[in-house]
């Protein structure tokens, strides 16, 4: 009788298992699902902070007209982006392209303090903070979810399910680039 | 100096925690197995669930509260997304690394850098900070201070020390049970007499002991808790001098007596990133740790 017991209690056990670990994959899943559509949400708003900056830069800086047209160009290219690979490249070089805006202004101390720039300044700053987070986020759901799917006994249950561990995200070599600054 | 690894500091400090709350546990149930010995055995169970009722009870509406309590007894206004931009984005930031919703933004009146958050989960965490620490901190600081009480909130700590202080009161409950039954119970009457007699004495010292020894651990894990949400912090800033700095900002301030002492009740000490009453005592009976080791720990990450 005894064995009976011990059988079914070590049957339940394993159900459970599978439920957990189940469930366990999914929530990971969703949430990597989830920390990259923040990525998307901030380099969408740095996108969209575009037009007001080059309005705002356009008064100033009419001779700049090649920096303008690289910044405007560098946004449709993002936003024409699908991908999250093409996302990666696109906004890097968008990013590319805004760094060598803001360091124009250098050159420019009426712009510089312009109020409407400088409130632009401060968000596309803000920004990136987050553009950076969000990435750091989408890398550690990643950490988290190879976690599982490699130790024991989670890595049974990996296969079982079909889950196998997932890429980190890669920075472009452009953006690690800091931009020329001359005077 | 070997470094340490945020990581690790996250592990070790949750199972510190969870080993003390077990300590306590276990003691809570012996402690009882004892007076209930001692009075009568039969009244074990009585003894187990009354003290489990009335600390459950007044703790929960507590906790339920939590937020609205904390904030009440500081007086904290809700932080204004214009005037208080700098704290609105490092408190979005650390949002996004986390990936915790954000938290209900307040701030108080007072010159002294500090900071607490409150909330029984997630949805319904709010972070509160002194207009002090707006003034004095840089953007680093700030996101250090905002990153180490975002993780109290990760971390659910507020139900964790909640649970902490459930599980002393019912020791105290214990404790104090008996101390009063003591005047009218007959005691189990099948013992020698100098066996009772010692029992009770036995009894006498653990209730007296044990409200003491518990509370003690309950400072353990507070402070554990206060290192695991130093490390958690770093976890999401990946920057630990930021927090480092701020700390050492706290720990170089003067602020005069008569504005330390105002409206800080001392049942939220415990909340605040560094003790609010400036109390000297450090070690056994401090809420936080102190803050040169912490300052170290985080310089070793």
């Amino acid at each position: 009788m005894i064995w009976l017991w011990i059988v079914g209690i070590a049957l339940v056990v394993l159900v459970l298992a599978f439920i957990l670990y189940y469930n366990r994959f999914v929530t990971l899943e969703n949430r990597i699902g989830n920390s990259l559509s923040q990525i998307d949400v901030q380099l969408k708003k740095r996108a969209d902070l575009v037009p007001n900056l080059i309005s705002s830069v356009k008064g100033y800086a009419k001779h700049e007209k090649g920096i303008m047209e690289d910044v405007t160009n560098a946004r449709k290219a993002f936003m024409g982006a699908k991908t999250l690979e093409q996302k990666v490249v696109k906004g890097a070089e968008l990013q590319h392209a805004l760094k060598s805006i803001l360091a124009i202004a250098e050159n420019y101390p009426q712009l510089r303090a312009n109020e409407n720039f400088l409130q632009l300044q401060q968000e596309l700053a803000a920004i990136e903070d987050k553009v950076a987070y969000a990435r750091q986020h989408y890398n550690d759901s990643i950490l988290s979810y190879n976690n599982l799917t490699k130790r024991f006994p989670g890595v049974l249950f990996a296969s079982v399910y079909g889950k196998a561990p997932k890429k980190y995200l890669e920075i472009p070599k452009e953006e690690r680039a800091v931009p020329k600054v001359s005077f | 100096m070997e470094r340490l690894s945020f990581d690790d500091q996250i592990q070790k400090n949750k199972i510190k925690s969870f080993v003390l709350i077990i300590v306590i546990f276990t003691f809570f149930v012996v402690f009882g197995y004892v007076i209930s010995m001692i009075l009568d055995p039969s009244y074990f169970f009585i003894v187990m669930i009354f003290s489990i009722i009335f600390s459950l009870t007044y703790v929960l509406v507590g906790y339920y509260n939590s937020d609205k309590i904390s904030l009440a007894s500081v007086r904290a206004k809700p932080a204004s997304q214009t005037e208080h931009r700098a704290f609105y984005h490092a408190a979005e930031s650390m949002s996004i690394a986390s990936g915790l919703p954000m938290p209900r933004l307040y701030i108080m009146e007072s010159e002294e850098i500090n900071a607490f958050a409150s909330g029984r989960d997630p949805k319904n965490a709010v972070i509160c900070i002194t207009t002090g620490a707006l003034k004095k901190l840089g953007k680093q600081e700030l996101e250090g201070v905002i990153a180490h009480e975002m993780s109290h909130i990760a971390n659910y700590d507020i139900r964790f020390m909640t649970v902490t202080t459930v599980l002393i009161g019912m020791v105290s409950i214990i404790a104090e049970m008996f101390l009063r039954s003591l005047w009218f119970s007959n005691g189990s009457n099948d013992r020698d007499g100098r066996v009772q007699i010692f029992l009770i004495l036995l009894g006498i010292v653990f209730a007296i002991l044990a409200p003491i020894a518990a509370q003690l651990v309950s400072l353990s894990i507070s402070r554990k808790r206060e290192y695991l949400a130093d490390a958690t912090g770093v976890k999401f800033t990946r920057y630990p001098a930021g927090l480092a700095s701020a700390l050492k900002k706290i720990k170089n301030e003067h602020v005069s007596d008569r504005e330390r002492r105002h409206r800080v009740s001392k049942a939220m000490a415990p909340l605040f990133i560094s003790d609010p009453f400036k109390r000297k005592i450090s070690g056994l009976f401090a809420t936080h740790p102190p803050l040169d080791e912490r300052i170290k720990r985080l310089e070793r990450m």
